[in-house]
């Protein structure tokens, strides 16, 4: 059966968060170099038609954050739903690249794998960790995300079939039904039962209570889901299944739900949720040890370093009056 | 110079009144109420537009605190708006071309001229992206940067498109650490998935015509009321395929050559202490409103006295790509007018709620490959 891959977060950085960065480098932290929570957003991915091809294109699987991200209490953006994570920025770019990284990842891999051992939480399944440096003279910002996931020994496999369209699984009754679930509601990770002729949602901590008289062929995981690439799920199932790997170590068969629908479909449109039964064998190991991890974001050219961004164009006051005449 | 001008245009935009009076169909602008109430309707029918308060020391007095401007994010761009249509720089391009090969008669009558001569296709593409120069060293000389980096600005001055939509790469710090993860994850999604199915593909993949990758952009589209002009006004920043800003070059290749480097400038965005964003200027929205709203006012009467008459066909959908799967933006469209309280006494035309969905298939005339018109999308 072939391996389940997932599609790994992009980080989307708005330019307002840099200037909001230089804000807070100015007048709070100045040489400060301590890590800092910040909060960033994803929603469910999206796919855009091509007017001249009708191809859907799948657009990117993104983290964003913004300038609320610094911020305690952010607003979030419709149809979206949270990440936590640190962020360290540096004050020399000899110290961004002498930065033990190694360290800084195990230690956030650590927070997460503490939080699902400990306190069986899904809030923190999705922290990011994201290392910056400002060079403020010249508008150009370095920054390397890490988005930590557990690698899973053995492997997630698909069934047969692969990946499935939601609606003819499971019925556009019960997509519906979840929709308006998640309009009041939204989260990034939730369980769903059937109640009658629709369904109900409930969160992953109360999975024994709330799965307690359904049968295994009805219960399903679901996710909001960032990717939309149809065979791909995106990067918050892994820690997902790590969490259940580590929990609920008898469940060696998941039913998945991809949650890929913001708003509901057009009459002309299609539901674009997919679904699939996940299955692995049993781990070897103790399923309470922490696993290895990976999630350090390329860069432009595929390899494993930083990004820039270069503000320059932007922000420099000498080249906007020059754009300006 | 701009500073100057950005600082009059601030003491402006202070001076001028707030407009009290609705006369949009006179004369195509709208009061800051209006722009509320079409703004709250664009937000209400299509999801992706939302009200933003905006930076709290810029609050307009004039628009409710929490509905400052209006803003949708990560609207897709598929293709350059450059290489859709010649610009200006084709003009240039011109050679006569004489077939006749000083013929006999050696009159003019034979020469042709041929526009846009060596045209190439343009070169923000995968395939022939611009020459990125080696990456040196950070530790380089500290002297030739300077030097380099005020070419550079030189070159931008000029508007040498060409130079500057290469990115600048000079200074990426030289630490690739591919030995940071020890092993091949084979549970990770590599970039480029081969596409199976002919659903779905990865935006990385889809060949244009030419044999060229297709680039998605994306953008973050803001609205909001211009007070001196007294029209909404539209701001884009843009991210490329690797979700780095564009710059204003750019951002300049996805609109419309009648408009680049014309009505859209890069300015201030007002509701943020420093952020810039292009835009295109207002100067001429208020008449181009006036007209579109003529054209289409004409069309709504029409069918709204038509409706009068049958009593029983639903209103319609005023905007064009009608497809017989649009039943269900009839009754929304329905239930927003009657929800707002109008009585079908009197033949009323276009309702100023319409405004921004107007406003944006005028835009999108501006920005053609930008999708800023979900409208359609239905």
């Amino acid at each position: 059966m072939p391996i389940v891959q997932f599609a790994p977060f992009s980080s989307l950085v708005q330019p307002a968060f840099w200037h909001e960065l230089t804000n807070l480098k100015i007048d709070v932290l100045r040489l400060s170099d301590e890590i800092l929570p910040i909060t960033g957003s994803y929603s469910v991915g999206r796919s855009v038609k091509d007017r001249e091809t009708g191809q859907e294109i799948a657009l990117g699987c993104n983290l964003t954050i913004g300038s609320e991200s610094l911020e305690k209490r952010s607003q979030l953006p419709p149809h979206s739903v949270i990440a936590s994570g640190a962020f360290k920025n540096f004050n020399t770019i000899e110290d961004f690249k002498a930065a033990d990284k190694t360290a800084l990842f195990n230690q956030a891999s650590e927070e997460i794998w503490d939080s699902i051992i400990t306190k069986k939480d899904t809030s923190l399944l999705n922290k990011f960790f994201l290392i910056t440096y400002a060079d403020l003279k010249k508008y150009k910002y370095y920054y390397w995300f890490s988005f930590p996931a557990f690698v899973s020994k053995p492997a997630w496999e698909i069934g047969g079939e692969g990946w499935k369209d939601a609606d003819g699984e499971l019925g556009v009754e019960v997509l519906q039904s979840i929709h308006r679930n998640l309009q009041s509601d939204s989260r990034p990770f939730f369980l769903v039962r059937p109640a009658g002729n629709s369904v109900e949602i409930g969160s992953i901590e109360d999975h024994d209570q709330f799965f307690a008289n359904v049968p295994p062929t009805s219960q399903t995981l679901a996710f909001i889901d960032p990717s939309a690439l149809p065979d791909n799920p995106g990067w918050p199932l892994r820690n997902l299944l790590a969490y259940f790997r580590a929990l609920h170590s008898s469940s060696t068969q998941l039913r998945i739900l991809c949650w890929r629908d913001a708003e509901l479909p057009s009459s002309t449109g299609t539901w674009k949720s997919r679904f699939g039964v996940l299955s692995a064998g049993a781990a070897g190991v103790d399923p309470t040890t922490k696993p290895s991890a990976v999630g350090w974001e390329k860069n432009v050219q595929g390899k494993l370093g930083p990004r820039v961004a270069d503000l320059a164009p932007m922000m420099d006051p000498a080249r906007l009056a020059n754009q300006a005449v | 110079m701009h500073a100057i001008q950005q600082q009059y245009w601030a003491v402006r935009d202070y001076l001028s009144p707030v407009l009290k009076e609705s006369k949009f169909k006179e004369h195509g602008r709208i009061t800051p109420e209006e722009f509320v109430a079409a703004g709250d309707f664009l937000a209400y029918k299509f999801g992706v537009w939302s009200w933003e308060k905006g930076d709290a020391s810029k609050t307009r007095e004039y628009l409710p605190p929490d509905k400052q401007y209006l803003l949708t994010r990560g609207v897709p761009c598929l293709r350059r708006a450059t290489s859709l249509a010649y610009t200006d720089a084709d003009e240039d391009a011109e050679r006569l071309l004489n077939f006749g090969d000083s013929s006999a008669t050696g009159d003019e009558g034979d020469e042709w001229v041929e526009t846009h001569a060596g045209r190439n296709h343009t070169t923000d593409t995968a395939v022939n992206a611009g020459v990125i120069e080696d990456i040196p060293d950070l530790d380089g000389p500290g002297e030739t940067e300077g030097v380099t980096s005020a070419m550079g600005g030189l070159n931008f001055g000029t508007t040498s498109a060409a130079a500057a939509e290469i990115p600048d790469m000079d200074e990426i710090p030289d630490m690739e650490e591919d030995d940071l993860e020890a092993e091949d994850d084979e549970a990770t999604a590599a970039p480029k998935v081969p596409a199976k199915t002919p659903g779905v593909i990865d935006a990385a993949e889809i060949e244009v015509a030419k044999g060229n990758l297709l680039q998605v952009r994306t953008y973050d589209v803001m609205i909001t009321y211009d007070k001196y002009y007294q029209t909404p006004r539209i701001w884009l920043i843009g991210y490329d395929e690797n979700r780095t800003p564009l710059t204003p070059a750019q951002i300049f290749q996805d609109i419309s050559a009648d408009h680049a480097l014309k009505t859209v400038t890069i300015e201030a965005f007002p509701h943020s202490t420093s952020l810039q964003a292009a835009s295109v200027h207002p100067c001429k929205h208020a008449s181009v409103m006036k007209k579109v709203i003529e054209r289409m006012n004409a069309g709504v009467v029409e069918e709204q006295l038509a409706q009068r008459k049958s009593k029983e066909g639903k209103k319609k959908w005023p905007f064009g790509r009608k497809t017989s799967g649009a039943g269900k933006e009839d009754k929304n469209a329905a239930a927003a007018a009657a929800a707002a309280g109008q009585g079908e006494d009197e033949v009323e035309g276009l309702r100023v709620d319409m405004y921004l969905v107007v406003f944006l298939k005028f835009i999108a005339s501006i920005v053609p490959t930008i999708e800023v018109d979900s409208t359609t999308a239905f």
